[in-house]
């Protein structure tokens, strides 16, 4: 079975909420990120806790894209 | 895909086998929703646990029953879960659960049902409601990051 990743996002500035979600790849830094219609770019990724089973679980900070 | 083999990549059945995820599949009742819907409001009773099969949603909280500023505390997409904490507290609900992308589909567990099979089938029983709890400390951590 493929790996997923619960990926906590965390927004930098601003007031988005922010948002727990499923992802089938893990997140790299510099990537691009939709939540909803806004788009951010991701500038920290960190292991939140050990993997258990098919599921790692991450901490990624995002903040908006720099133009 | 059959509904069992989906729900086997939802981290709130990870640890089940095939003839659980069968028997969870059983008891699921699939509900859609559209842009705007209220899935369940803060302060009601709630006796269904959901599990968001498509969309995003978002956590909304109010700090009194009128509240003029609710807060968006979070927004929760594909493989989460929403409404555990009044299925296993019985209390009513912490939250509001308002649907944000175009439509929303989820899964929704009945509290009756989703007990009896808990109590009549230890392991599945153990391993959901490890997972429900690592679910919420997941939820808490998240918190903890925001505003850092």
């Amino acid at each position: 079975m493929t790996a997923i990743y619960k990926v906590s996002y965390v927004v930098r500035g601003g007031s988005h909420p922010g948002a727990i979600l499923n992802e089938e790849k893990r997140p790299e830094l510099g990537q691009r990120v939709k939540l909803g219609a806004q788009e951010f770019e991701v500038v920290e990724v960190v292991d939140l806790m050990p993997a258990r089973g098919d599921f790692s679980f991450l901490h990624v900070t995002l903040q908006p894209p720099k133009k | 895909m059959k509904l069992s083999e989906i729900l086997g990549q939802v981290e709130l059945f990870d640890g089940l086998g095939r003839d659980e995820l069968e028997q969870i599949a059983a008891i699921c009742q699939e509900k859609s929703f559209r842009s705007g819907d209220v899935v369940t409001q803060q302060g009601d009773a709630g006796d269904e646990l959901f599990v968001i099969w498509d969309g995003l949603v978002e956590v909304v909280h109010e700090v009194s029953p009128h509240d003029p500023a609710p807060r968006t505390v979070v927004n929760l997409g594909h493989g989460q879960v929403f409404g555990e904490m009044a299925l296993v507290d019985y209390g009513p609900r912490s939250a509001s659960i308002r649907v944000v992308s175009d439509a929303a589909t989820v899964q929704a567990i009945h509290r009756d049902a989703f007990m009896r099979l808990c109590e009549d089938h230890n392991h599945l029983g153990f391993v959901v409601m490890r997972n429900i709890a690592a679910d919420l400390s997941f939820k808490l951590r998240h918190q903890h990051l925001v505003g850092r």
